[in-house]
């Protein structure tokens, strides 16, 4: 009897053990489904987006684009003259900028990691670039370079590096020194943030123990201060240069990549065939193009940085 | 090896002395400990001799030569720090290895030395290994390889065992003892643990306030404290303080003394040196000077506030006069909270001291030793 009563209610129980688990495997995609929704609504929608926007033709002012046109768009790219200048540009603006970014930043921070009187105001007063915003640096930085408002042409001619005031800006040999000089001092505070950050996360008793152990100040830089910088180096180098690689903010507002397209950066290109040209199809697939170049540097500089801790280990 | 020799040094931050003129002689081989509680200027004093602060006046001589002016690597000493201070990117023989390596010593040469210390230390299976791979007690052994490889002139140790635990502390205290035998190196160790003083030593020099309290032996220094704060600082659990007034008796013609305590009672003591009668005077006691006696006639009594066993030994702290005092009884005792039970104090090995001076006052029959410094 109990037996028989048993066996008739088993399925039953069953069907509740697997619901049971069911909605217990179901119950934290529940949870997280409201972030999941969010990044793939701001995130995923708008990279799927613009990467199909590549192989269609989309010009705003044309009513009857929109159509698809395969890889036409990358064909005309490979040989598009201004976008090859603009890779070239690309890579002399990024290293150019990150280059002394880097070097004044790391000099920088080993002076604010002294002691001296009113440092901390003096610390303060070094991030303020960081607090401007871009497009005011930018007009700030023209009108510096501009003879007829700005003093730098002035100094330069009167140090002898200039044989009269003229706008560097406007010399397409010299025009592309004029943003990344407002780059170098835009992007100096980073460096010297994080390096700063990351010496003073050095134990004081390392020096210590070097000195006695006979380091010249020289030889502590090297075998003490550098290795404790390396992570932070490696990361700060890889983020900054896809930022720079990315920011044209400066070069649009200053120069608008000319003369003579002699400042257009890949950015900036995407920016002037967007919204100059409004050839939404054509600057879609030039993003597509820096977003695989971006993604092949990031990768090789995590993998270089995975061989160099493999080896640390 | 070599002796250090420090003279009037004195160190100011400002206004602030944090030493006042330490005159230190430390002999060839010996191994001095600096103990004394935080802020007494010990490790201030260790810092001097390494180089790591500069002197505010006063000199301070290795081997007879004044190395005030000198940089840390041009003093020919080694340091071993309370972290450690080991090269996190460094391996283990990289580390010991880098000072021999600044000092472009032959490679066939580090490697030997290396070795030769390895094995001391019993490093040799660890050598590629990074700090970070290491137990405490390794990176601390590794610490002092570093030091011990460069065959410094003298050793300097700051707290180097405080971040161990109690049973590695113990065994690091025999090792670090044992290599002071076989290397025989002048070695000057700081230290706020009185136990790692008094196993330690050849000498200690007890400090306090930046200024030396006194230089001697553990022994002595345990028997025959100076002061009121090296009696208390040194020995645990520690000595025993009631004040009182200083009498003089004279019984059968023999001179004799004691102390009379705030309820009347009267300790007898040994004659103390420039005692005068009604001079106010601490009595101090170590714990195991002080007896508990069955006959009523022969103690004071005291009332039982708790019992301590500590295996070996029971510790039972009662109280007397008014005053919280502890017994060291090697018996197993079981009195009750609260009961009275009575002591003794063992007249010979008491001290008595000036209660402003603080100063002890050695009994008469005691030869003048004076300062052994």
């Amino acid at each position: 009897m109990t037996l028989a009563t048993h066996a008739g209610k088993r399925p039953v129980e069953r069907r509740g053990v697997f619901s049971k688990k069911l909605s217990g495997i179901i119950e934290p995609y529940l949870y997280v489904s409201p972030a999941l929704v969010l990044i793939l609504a701001v995130m995923l929608m708008p990279l799927v987006l613009g990467l199909s926007y590549a192989f269609r033709d989309i010009r705003i002012l044309n009513p009857f684009s929109g159509g698809f046109v395969g890889t036409a768009h990358f064909e005309t790219l490979m040989s598009d003259q201004a976008f090859l200048g603009a890779l070239i540009n690309t890579a002399w603006w990024t290293f150019g900028s990150l280059f002394f970014q880097f070097g004044l930043g790391l000099i920088l921070a080993l002076l604010l990691n002294r002691d001296f009187v009113g440092r901390r105001l003096i610390q303060a007063l070094v991030f303020l670039p960081w607090a401007v915003p871009t497009f005011l640096s930018g007009l700030n930085w023209a009108w510096m370079f501009n003879p007829v408002v700005g003093p730098l042409p002035h100094w330069l001619t009167s140090l002898g590096l200039m044989a009269e005031p003229f706008n560097i800006l406007s010399d397409p040999d010299l025009a592309m020194w004029g943003p990344i000089i407002a780059n170098i001092w835009f992007g100096i505070p980073f460096f010297a943030i994080t390096m700063l950050a990351a010496l003073q996360s050095i134990p004081k008793e390392l020096y210590e123990a070097a000195s006695i152990d006979g380091a010249t100040t020289r030889q502590q830089f090297i075998s003490i201060t550098l290795p404790f910088l390396a992570p932070t180096i490696a990361i700060t180098l890889m983020l900054r240069t896809i930022w720079i690689a990315n920011f044209a903010d400066l070069i649009v507002v200053m120069t608008k990549g000319g003369p003579a397209d002699s400042t257009q950066i890949v950015a900036s290109y995407i920016f002037t065939q967007a919204f100059r040209r409004l050839d939404f199809g054509y600057a879609s697939a030039i993003a597509a193009v820096l977003l695989v170049l971006l993604l092949a540097y990031a990768l090789a500089v995590i993998g270089l940085r995975r061989a160099m801790t493999h080896a640390d280990n | 090896m070599a002796s250090i020799e420090i003279a009037n040094a004195r160190k100011s931050y400002g206004a602030v002395d944090v030493l006042h003129g330490i005159n230190l002689n430390i002999s060839d081989g010996e191994f001095i400990v600096l103990v004394g509680p935080s802020g007494c200027g010990k490790s201030t004093l260790l810092r001097m001799i390494a180089g790591l602060e500069d002197i505010t006046s006063g000199d301070i001589s290795i081997a007879g030569d004044v190395i005030n002016d000198l940089q840390p690597k041009d003093r020919d000493i080694a340091m071993v720090f309370q972290s450690y201070a080991l090269y996190p990117h460094m391996s283990v023989a990289e580390n010991m290895s880098y000072a021999l390596k600044l000092r472009k010593t032959a490679k066939d040469k580090i490697a030997d030395a290396i070795g030769n210390v390895a094995d001391i230390l019993g490093l040799s299976a660890l050598l590629e290994r990074r700090p970070k791979a290491l137990s405490g007690g390794q990176r601390q052994r590794v610490a002092m390889g570093r030091a011990i490889v460069r065959k410094p002139q003298a050793f300097l140790f700051d707290e180097p065992l405080s971040n161990l635990d109690a049973r590695l502390r113990e065994q690091m205290r025999t090792e670090i003892r044992k290599l002071h035998h076989r290397l025989g190196a002048t070695s000057v160790y700081v230290t706020h643990d009185q136990i790692e003083a008094m196993t330690m030593a050849d000498r200690i020099v007890a400090m306090h306030d930046g200024i030396i309290q006194q230089v001697g032996s553990p022994v002595e220094i345990y028997d025959r404290p100076a002061n009121i704060f090296v009696a208390s600082f040194i020995g645990s659990p520690a000595m025993n303080f009631l004040e009182g007034a200083y009498e003089t008796t004279a019984d059968n013609g023999d001179q004799g003394a004691g102390i009379r305590l705030s309820d009347g009672s009267l300790v007898p003591v040994l004659p103390a040196q420039g005692a005068s009668t009604n001079q106010p005077v601490t009595l101090g006691a170590r714990p195991e000077h002080i007896t508990i006696v069955q006959d009523a006639a022969n103690g004071l009594p005291a009332r039982v506030d708790l019992i301590e066993p500590m295996g070996l030994s029971t510790l039972v702290h009662a109280t007397l006069a008014g005053k919280p005092i502890k017994i060291f009884t090697m018996d197993r005792p079981d009195y009750a909270v609260d009961s009275f039970i009575h002591v003794a104090f063992d007249m010979e090995k008491v001290h008595v001291f000036d209660s402003s001076s603080e100063l002890r006052l050695p009994p008469l029959t005691e030869p003048h030793t004076g300062h052994s410094d």
